[in-house]
């Protein structure tokens, strides 16, 4: 860890302890009600009221149900869009079929995808794990088409010159090239999916997070929305870290520093 | 017999039948590795190659009617103004274009399509930048099917040839330009190509650089002796490692004139040489201010 990152690190507790500070200031100064942002120890309460069960519902199930949900439709996605990235990118008369409708799906924005994904999968597993899927898939094809697109001609060249077919073309210098391009589709994908379930189960689910949101919100019970929101956050921030973590060991020779 | 052994190996650049040659690569290593010259000649021969580019509306015609012949193991130097279409002969002559009319032919056979036996260097050394060293060198032996008992064996005494022993297992960013040059420069000459196709391989570099390099260069070639076409923008590098020159002209690039540099440099020809000592030689400066003489007047033409 260097010095700069030290640096960083230090600015991001700053700016987060700032938010909290003033978080402290507002509702101990009594000018916010309770209900408009309730105060840190409400919020505590609200957490140790949804480790007890809220509405009856075990507190592992929130992490299970958001988590398999996300899981389920962020990995179809990658199954299903990356290839279609890199095969629409290799093979030109592929592109010109499939990439008209890509533009057209694509300006759909995910949650609107819900209530049709409801009609064909139902509200278990299969729906919301589709609207999961839907939103993560854009972000695997593009970056993947790009990634593909953008393989630098000389090496492609210096592998053709070299004796490469078009196959290891394909898989050894293609795709290597555009793997940290991939990547970042993927990081994306995931933040996507992430938010994307959390906007699922608003409208319609039995736990997870979106669920305990939207009940704190209908009991006017502000505190267990904030519980929500805060754990869908670090929940975020921990698994953005952890893929970047897995990033850089798949992609050493983008290190910047040895 | 030549012409024989010559459409042999035609076929096998065309349609590589399978036992017939041998795959091409693995016969390429076996016949170098063998007496290649009993096999195949490696001589270039340019026959009214013309190329033209088709762009909207506009045709650019980049080569008109060059003519030219390169024997084996010569090192021939091109050099000419900016877009008369070096670039362009060098992509035909390695099968990655074709010449709107006229032929290109190596050992008699018109050349159809990229291969090992005729290596490419880049002046942006191009190299996989996801790959060790050891791994960018490997990468055309191993996809040509041979033996990693053979590989490694190869692959060290290259990699030892260009003094980059310890840096085996370094990515391509971790090394200087011209430490990246060599990589590019042994992953060439291992595949023991018939033809070695250099488009500025040392422009990028700096002048001390380019200068070890130069000599580097000599040295490699020496043992192996492929047939070289070498494209500069230096002058004084054409004429230090030349065997002949040809100076072509602007757009439409012809040949405007062929130097024999070999007459000047005498029998063990200067580039075995320090540069430094044999830039300070007046039968150097007087071809190389001949040299550019001839290419200056054609830039000047242009404007
Ligand atoms: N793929 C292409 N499509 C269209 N025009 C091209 C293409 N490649 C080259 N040309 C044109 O052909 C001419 C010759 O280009 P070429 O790259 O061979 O020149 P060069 O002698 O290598 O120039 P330089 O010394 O600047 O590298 C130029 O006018 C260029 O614009
Ligand atoms: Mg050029």
């Amino acid at each position: 860890m260097g010095r700069q990152q030290l640096q960083r690190t230090f600015y991001g507790l700053v700016s987060i302890g700032g938010i909290i500070a003033l978080w402290v200031y507002l509702t101990g100064s009594g000018r916010v009600t309770p209900i408009i942002l309730p105060p840190p120890a409400d919020v505590l309460e609200g957490a140790i009221d949804i480790y007890r069960g809220y509405l009856s519902v075990p507190w592992y199930e929130h992490f299970r149900a958001s988590l398999v949900v996300m899981l389920t439709g962020y990995f179809s996605a990658i199954a299903v869009g990356v290839p279609i990235g890199v095969a629409i990118a290799w093979w030109r008369p592929l592109e010109v079929v499939l990439s008209p409708l890509l533009a057209v799906l694509r300006p759909i924005p995910p949650p609107a995808w819900i209530p049709l994904a409801i009609l064909w999968f139902g509200i278990g597993l299969a729906g919301k794990a589709f609207i999961v899927f839907v939103a993560a898939v854009v972000p695997c094809i593009m970056n993947s088409y790009l990634a593909i697109k953008e393989t630098p001609q000389e090496l492609l060249v210096s592998a053709r010159t070299l004796g490469a077919s078009q196959r290891t073309l394909l898989f050894e210098v293609a795709l290597p090239s555009g793997l940290p391009a991939i990547m970042t589709g993927l990081r994306i994908a995931l933040g996507t999916s992430w938010a994307t379930i959390v906007a699922a189960e608003l409208v319609v689910s039995l736990a997870g997070f979106g669920f305990l949101i939207m009940n704190g919100y209908r009991n006017l019970e502000s505190q267990i929305v904030m519980v929500g929101m805060i754990a869908v956050a670090v929940i975020g921030f921990l698994m953005n870290w952890a893929f970047l973590l897995i990033e850089r060991r798949l992609v050493p020779w983008r290190e910047t520093d040895d | 017999m030549m012409r024989a052994a010559a459409d042999c190996g035609h076929a096998a650049v065309d349609l590589q039948p399978p036992g017939d040659c041998g795959a091409r690569a693995v016969a390429g290593f076996r016949v170098a590795l063998g007496s290649r010259s009993i096999v195949m000649t490696n001589d270039l021969e340019y026959e009214n190659v013309v190329m033209e580019f088709r762009g909207r509306g506009a045709t650019v015609r980049a080569l008109d009617t060059f003519n030219f012949h390169v024997a084996e193991s010569e090192f021939v130097v091109v050099v000419g103004p900016s877009g008369c279409g070096k670039s362009t002969l060098l992509h035909m002559t390695a099968g990655l274009m074709h010449p709107t009319a006229g032929r290109v032919m190596l050992g008699g056979s018109i050349i159809t399509d990229p291969g090992p036996d005729k290596a490419i260097v880049f002046q942006n050394f191009s190299l996989f930048p996801w790959k060790s060293v050891r791994s960018n060198i490997d990468f055309g032996l191993r996809i040509n099917g041979m033996p990693p008992a053979e590989r490694n064996e190869l692959i060290d005494r290259y990699i030892k040839l260009i003094g980059l022993d310890g840096f085996e297992n370094h990515y391509p960013r971790q090394l200087s330009g011209g430490m990246q040059q060599r990589v590019a420069i042994a992953r060439s000459f291992v595949m023991r190509p018939r033809v070695l196709l250099m488009d500025e391989p040392f422009a990028a570099l700096d002048a001390q650089n380019r200068q070890l390099m130069q000599e580097e260069l000599v040295r490699i070639w020496s043992a192996q002796r492929p047939t070289v076409m070498f494209i500069t923008h230096s002058v004084e590098e054409a004429v230090f490692l030349a065997d002949r020159i040809v100076v072509i002209s602007r757009r439409p690039g012809r040949v405007k004139k062929v130097l024999d540099v070999t007459a000047v440099a005498g029998a063990s020809h200067w580039r075995m040489d320090p540069f430094e000592d044999v830039i300070r030689r007046p039968d150097f400066q007087e071809l190389r201010a001949e040299i550019w003489g001839l290419v200056k007047s054609e830039i000047q033409l242009r404007s």
